[in-house]
């Protein structure tokens, strides 16, 4: 057939027909002979079934290579761990459920290693296996806050409790990580494995009851607690003497900032404490309570409840002696005016006192109460603001004004601004 | 994690907790709540409860001796009663504040004494600790579902609910939102307002603030604004409508469209420190505490949908109100959970 609108590259005419030269079809031009277009050499389409490729030779899903990377990590994790095999095979499937879960899918491979590091975290909780989140971070060398974020979210998605860990199920796998038996240090410094943890344990509890292990990091308190088990055992002048830094120097591990206040904390108890022993004479203060530590823990309870009852008559022996002074006021009006005046200031004192901060008072009554409630944060003073407002009073103009700029000043900043943006750039490009 | 990461991570545990919105009957379920108490006291009765309601007993007609004969089947009587026909009943006791159909029940029913003795033990109650008089009218609306033979089923744990804590939750932060109604020029509004600051590059709104009442809003070039910072919801009423004004008279027709109060925190202190570790074993399905993460105690109150952080100290803030009402109710609810984890 003849086709409209082509053209002979060679003549420019137009009159081009269809030509079969051997089976093969071509344009050709009718007057200069010129050929103009060829035609495949097969048109035919291969007429097979209507059948993709995917559905013929598709293979059921693998799991992507970073999803069988996180598995292997997941299991060197359990191995590290030392978990039994129930753990491993529940944290597997977590694993799996959560990676496929859709706030997981785009995010960096670090956060997919965390997420196995939390898939193990949580299969231990659930089977009572004592592991803490630090131990975790430090084995993925990741920062507990970011792990902390994957954790939360992936409870979420996986719609999974899980029980809190006990800090002393944890202590013996952390006693175990400090190196100070007879093998690895001087006969002076080495202690059994054994009796470290049994009296880190207690001195653990010691804290817990008084207020010194809720809502704070785990990890510090351990370390105080071995630290202190360490020194109590054997209180001779040289461990006396090594303090915690140079302790986790012998035991080979990490130190820690905060282990250091945690230690005094300790010790505060510690030393209310030994003020109860009946056969101790000298004073006991933070230096030599290390020596009563041994005492102090043996007879914890008894020690407990007899501080108690001393704190409680403390408390009323100065509740009376705050009465006093009002009472001889009362029943002596007509007394000399210097001395009610005398006896009215103390008082007045200790009501503005009371009047200021009644709160942290509450702290300081108790005998045991929450370091954060003894030693409170000083807090700016709360601006007063307006007091009964109705929200729909009128708004002067003048105030409104007030936060508009002046023409000549929105000029001036505009000026401003456009040297600065170019001053910036200036300084980009060099 | 920074001060500032936490400040986030309560907005967005705020903003988390804020749900659909709160029924209509939320200031009936308040006093539907204290009603409650009151008819719980009435059960558990301690001595001065039950000391007042002798005393009222013996100042009245011995009908009310009746009435309580019947209703008080688990404590002992120390008057010896005689029960009176019901019909004296109704003439001693005044059911004028009922609806009709309890003071019919009143006579018929098995129990009619207990019924009539309940209703005026309650009233009483209602009396001797000076509510309202809508308390009255109240009772006559729950008098339908009021049944007097039904055993307490309670839904908390069972403590005396006649102490209140007597702590009220002061209120910190109002988030509220506004549509101006009119799209915004930010370039412009940066330049000629001298409270506001905008840099696109790290977010899309200009940050704007007044000082009376101290707050900051964002003002999106839609023409939506978001007022933060206020201490009561009239505050951040008034703030939203001063920044409309400011953007007034800026030049853009604005308009002061569907203000609404999305978030609200308040914090008290309760005054003696809380046993976190023991919280979060009674109470799994709503707590959450990771001490490595987080200082405090996580509790997500379902009824009403709030927020509570609880810490060692005994402060606790709660958040995710859209009612002043839900952050009274959560604390009531949770004070006395809190005080069984006093002891040490």
């Amino acid at each position: 057939m003849s086709t409209a609108g082509l053209k002979c590259p060679c003549c420019g005419s137009s009159s081009i027909v269809e030509d079969d030269h051997h089976a093969h079809r071509q344009m050709v031009c009718v007057d200069c002979g010129a050929v103009v277009s060829e035609g495949a050499l097969t048109h035919d389409f291969f007429e097979g079934t209507d059948v993709s490729y995917s559905r013929t030779t598709a293979v059921s899903k693998k799991p992507c290579l970073n999803q069988i990377k996180g598995q292997q990590r997941l299991t060197a994790l359990c191995r590290v761990l030392r978990v039994n095999a129930e753990v491993e095979t529940l944290s597997s499937t977590y694993f799996a459920q959560a990676y496929e879960h859709e706030s997981f899918l785009k995010v960096s491979l670090q956060k997919k290693e965390n997420l196995a590091g939390c898939c193990v975290l949580v299969s231990c909780r659930q089977l009572n296996w004592p592991v803490t989140m630090g131990t975790i971070a430090c084995l993925l060398e990741a920062d507990i806050a970011i792990l902390g974020a994957v954790y939360q979210e992936m409870m979420k998605v996986l719609k999974v409790e899980a029980p809190l860990v006990n800090v002393s199920d944890v202590m013996e796998a952390h006693c175990q990580e400090y190196k100070i038996s007879s093998l690895d240090v001087h006969e002076d410094l080495a202690e059994d494995r054994k009796d470290l943890n049994k009296r880190a344990l207690s001195l653990v509890e010691l804290a817990a009851d008084s207020w010194i292990l809720t809502g704070r990091q785990p990890v510090p308190l351990m370390m105080a607690t071995v630290y202190l088990a360490w020194q109590s055992l054997n209180p001779n002048h040289i461990r006396l003497k090594v303090s915690l830094e140079k302790f986790c120097l012998i035991a080979k591990v990490k130190k820690n900032r905060v282990a250091v206040k945690r230690v005094s904390e300790i010790k505060g108890v510690l030393c209310k404490l030994g003020k109860e022993i009946p056969w101790v004479t000298d004073p006991v203060t933070s230096d030599n309570v290390v020596k009563h530590v041994g005492d102090i823990v043996k007879n914890r309870y008894a020690l407990l409840r007899s501080a108690m009852r001393s704190h409680e008559e403390a408390m009323r022996d100065s509740q009376e002696e705050e009465v006093n002074p009002s009472e001889a006021d009362d029943q002596t009006p007509h007394a000399t005016s210097e001395n009610s005046e005398m006896a009215e200031q103390p008082r007045e004192g200790n009501e503005s006192n009371a009047n200021q901060n009644p709160v942290p008072n509450w702290g300081k009554r108790m005998l045991f109460a929450p370091p954060c409630v003894i030693h409170p944060k000083r807090r700016r003073a709360a601006l007063e603001g307006l007091k009964d407002v109705t929200g729909d009073e009128d708004i002067s103009d003048g105030e409104i004004e007030s936060y508009i700029r002046t023409p000549r000043e929105a000029r001036e900043f505009a000026v401003t601004q456009k040297a600065w943006l170019s001053q910036s750039e200036e300084a980009k490009c060099q | 994690m920074t001060c500032k990461m936490w400040v986030w991570v309560f907005i967005m545990i705020g903003l988390d907790a804020a749900g659909p919105v709160s029924n209509s009957g939320k200031s009936c379920s308040v006093l539907g709540k204290s009603w409650m108490a009151a008819r719980a006291s009435r059960v558990i009765m301690d001595e001065s409860a039950l000391e007042r309601y002798f005393d009222d007993s013996i100042a009245n007609d011995s009908g009310f001796l009746n009435g309580d004969d019947a209703d008080l089947p688990s404590t002992p009587d120390p008057l010896p009663r005689s029960p009176k026909p019901s019909g004296e009943l109704a003439d001693d006791l005044d059911l004028s504040f009922l609806p009709d159909e309890l003071s019919a029940n009143a006579c018929d029913a098995e129990g009619s004494g207990s019924g009539g003795g309940v209703a005026l033990a309650s009233h009483h109650e209602a009396e001797a600790e000076d509510r309202p008089s809508s308390s009255s009218s109240h009772l006559a609306n729950d008098s339908a579902i009021f049944c007097p033979m039904t055993p307490m089923t309670p839904m908390t744990p069972m403590t005396p609910m006649t102490e209140r804590s007597g702590i009220v939750p002061q209120l910190q932060n109002i988030v509220s939102t506004v549509n101006l109604g009119c799209p915004l020029d930010l370039k412009f509004i940066a330049l000629q307002a001298r409270n506001a600051e905008y840099n696109p590059k790290r977010f899309a709104a200009v940050i704007m603030r007044i000082r009376e009442p101290r707050t900051t809003a964002l003002i999106f070039s839609s023409g939506k604004m978001v007022c933060t910072g206020a201490k009561s919801e009239e505050q951040s009423r008034l703030a939203a409508r001063k920044y409309a004004r400011v953007v007034q008279k800026l030049g853009f027709p604005a308009r002061f469209l569907d203000f609404k109060i999305q978030n609200m925190v308040a914090s008290c202190d309760v005054c003696f420190p809380i046993r976190l570790e023991g919280l979060v074993l009674t109470h799994q399905q709503f707590s959450s505490y990771e001490p490595e993460l987080f200082p405090g105690l996580i509790y997500r109150m379902v009824k009403p949908r709030i927020v509570l952080l609880i810490f060692v100290s005994g402060k606790v803030v709660l958040t995710g109100a859209k009612e002043r009402g839900e952050i009274y109710e959560a604390f009531e609810n949770i004070y006395p959970i809190l005080r069984g984890f006093r002891k040490q």
